[in-house]
């Protein structure tokens, strides 16, 4: 097993590297609204002094965290995926005797992660020096609570974006309802604004659903804002949704590859 | 004269294709609604928590939405799916079919595509602009107006030659796929007013990828805020652009040869 993630590391990467140029523009795309997100709410915050108890640096500090945290747990299986069962290439994987989503698609996955971190790392540090952020809160106890947090939400979402990805068995309209889960995740993962501006009724909300596992979480914890009662209520829900996700992932996928009649064939 | 019926010919091709998946444009327009309400629901929490952003109330922030959608429908009806087949064109070498038709090339690459059910998001953009305007309470002049709509024009321009600069270098690198993505990634920019953006961004949003040209400019128009040296000098920015972007195409089309040869 060990070798055969090796082999598709190996491929995977070499693949990734092959399309460098892309990635830098797919960052870039990326980074855009959450550097814009900043900008709006730190000149709000430096007309009014504070925004809810939020500080200019709150804020700052908020965004910088939220790039590396939401660049570990998205994922883009989606557009690496749904095509091959659209275009019947998902053939010549599923003769294979290993699981094409959850190795294959994986390390795929991770290869791109690990490029567009790198290419992250000089952005953020020009960022650093840009906005000179106060990290005073952060602590190395705070890190190393967040490492397995994000571990955890990467896995949630990559299995509920597979899932969704797998509803290509039955419908070719799965970027629609892609594009709808994506708009979940703005609403109630703290990627537009720290959850506790968002009116009442969305955070009541999503105490209920994964997705601020996905980004809220895990930047209260690296920001040292979490009692550790909120941080064991955090990481029960982590495993329950992991739970959850891995279950609604495998019905999906078992009933739709027994769909599944290629195309051309 | 020739150029309109060739145009009306493509819209009614399009306006076929785009019969053929109702169910895909019905839930297009569904989507559409909901980041509608999301861009809404958007400004009224950044409202709550204050009564001006960059100088601008929430009517102005409406109407900039308004101004930003018009320019992101030209972005999602003609510029991505032109752009997609372009790039499928390079790579399967279909572009030599396009450069034999006796038109202009890049007016062939222009329109050839078009998202036809998005007519119905410039309505709603113009709703907005006017809903915004009437709550922002900004007096506005017919000459006001008439300013305003010459400077979306010469935005719009400016951005169109962008794209056409950024799809004309995969003539040099064939693989360049995502040649627009950084159009439409710094697109989100527009959303606000640049005042509020720290001046490196402003910088790039206004000079280097200037979607700035296309949104806060015009609404600057209407707000009164631009003397008529301003306005003459945006509308040579976009002359000089428009011919710069068909000096680029030029060159990148005899860089071209084709994908089999």
């Amino acid at each position: 097993m060990f070798l055969i993630i090796k082999r598709l590391w190996q491929v995977n990467w070499a693949e990734q590297w092959q399309y460098r140029a892309n990635l830098i523009m797919y960052l870039l795309y990326w980074l855009v609204s959450p550097i814009i997100y900043l900008a709006v709410w730190t000149s709000i915050a430096n007309v009014k002094g504070e925004v809810n108890g939020f500080t200019a640096n709150d804020f700052i500090t908020y965004y910088m965290v939220l790039l590396i945290v939401d660049q570990i747990t998205s994922n883009i299986i989606i557009h690496t995926f749904a095509y091959k069962i659209q275009d019947g290439s998902l053939s010549g994987e599923l003769i294979k005797p290993i699981h094409p989503m959850l190795t294959n698609a994986l390390v795929n996955n991770v290869a791109f992660k690990m490029l567009t971190i790198m290419g992250l790392v000089p952005i953020w540090i020009i960022l650093f020096f840009l906005y000179k952020p106060d990290f005073s809160s952060v602590s190395l106890v705070g890190i190393l609570l967040a490492i397995p947090a994000m571990l955890l939400a990467f896995f949630i979402g990559y299995l509920f974006s597979a899932a969704i990805t797998s509803l290509a068995f039955w419908t070719t309209r799965v970027y629609s309802i892609h594009e709808f889960y994506f708009a979940l995740i703005l609403l109630f993962s703290g990627q537009f604004v720290p959850l506790t501006l968002m009116p009442q009724i969305i955070q009541d909300i999503a105490q209920y659903l994964p997705f601020q596992l996905l980004i809220y979480y895990p930047i209260q914890l690296i920001l040292g804002r979490l009692s550790v009662e909120q941080i064991i209520h955090g990481y029960v829900m982590s495993f329950v949704w992991l739970g959850v996700a891995l279950l609604f992932f495998n019905w999906v996928w078992r009933n739709g590859v027994k769909r599944y009649s290629a195309v051309g064939a | 004269m020739y150029a309109l019926k060739l145009l009306s010919a493509f819209f009614k091709v399009n306006v076929q294709m785009a019969l053929a998946y109702r169910a895909d444009t019905i839930v297009n327009i569904l989507l559409n609604l909901m980041w509608l309400g999301w861009e809404l629901l958007s400004l009224s929490i950044i409202f709550s928590n204050t009564e001006t952003l960059g100088g601008w109330g929430i009517g102005e922030l409406i109407a900039l939405l308004g101004v930003f959608r018009l320019v992101n429908t030209l972005m999602i009806a003609l510029i991505w799916p032109n752009t997609e087949k372009f790039n499928q064109s390079i790579r399967d070498g279909s572009m030599d079919y396009t450069i034999l038709q006796p038109v202009n090339s890049m007016f062939l690459v222009t329109f050839s595509r078009i998202t036809v059910w998005r007519i119905w998001d410039l309505v709603l953009a113009v709703i907005l602009i006017v809903i915004g305007i009437n709550m922002s309470g900004d007096v506005t002049s017919p000459l006001q107006i008439l300013t305003f709509v010459l400077l979306a024009i010469t935005g719009t321009i400016v951005i169109y030659s962008l794209w056409i600069i950024l799809i004309a270098l995969t003539f040099w690198f064939t693989k360049f796929d995502n040649n627009v993505t950084i159009l439409q990634a710094l697109m989100d920019a527009g959303r606000y007013p640049v005042t509020v953006y720290p001046v490196w961004l402003r910088v790039i949003v206004t000079f280097i990828i200037p979607i700035a040209v296309a949104t806060t400019i015009p609404l600057q128009a209407l707000r009164g805020e631009l003397v008529s040296g301003q306005v003459l000098m945006y509308i040579a920015i976009s002359i000089v652009s428009f011919l710069v972007a068909s000096i680029v195409w030029k060159a990148g089309l005899k860089r071209y040869s084709g994908a089999s040869s």
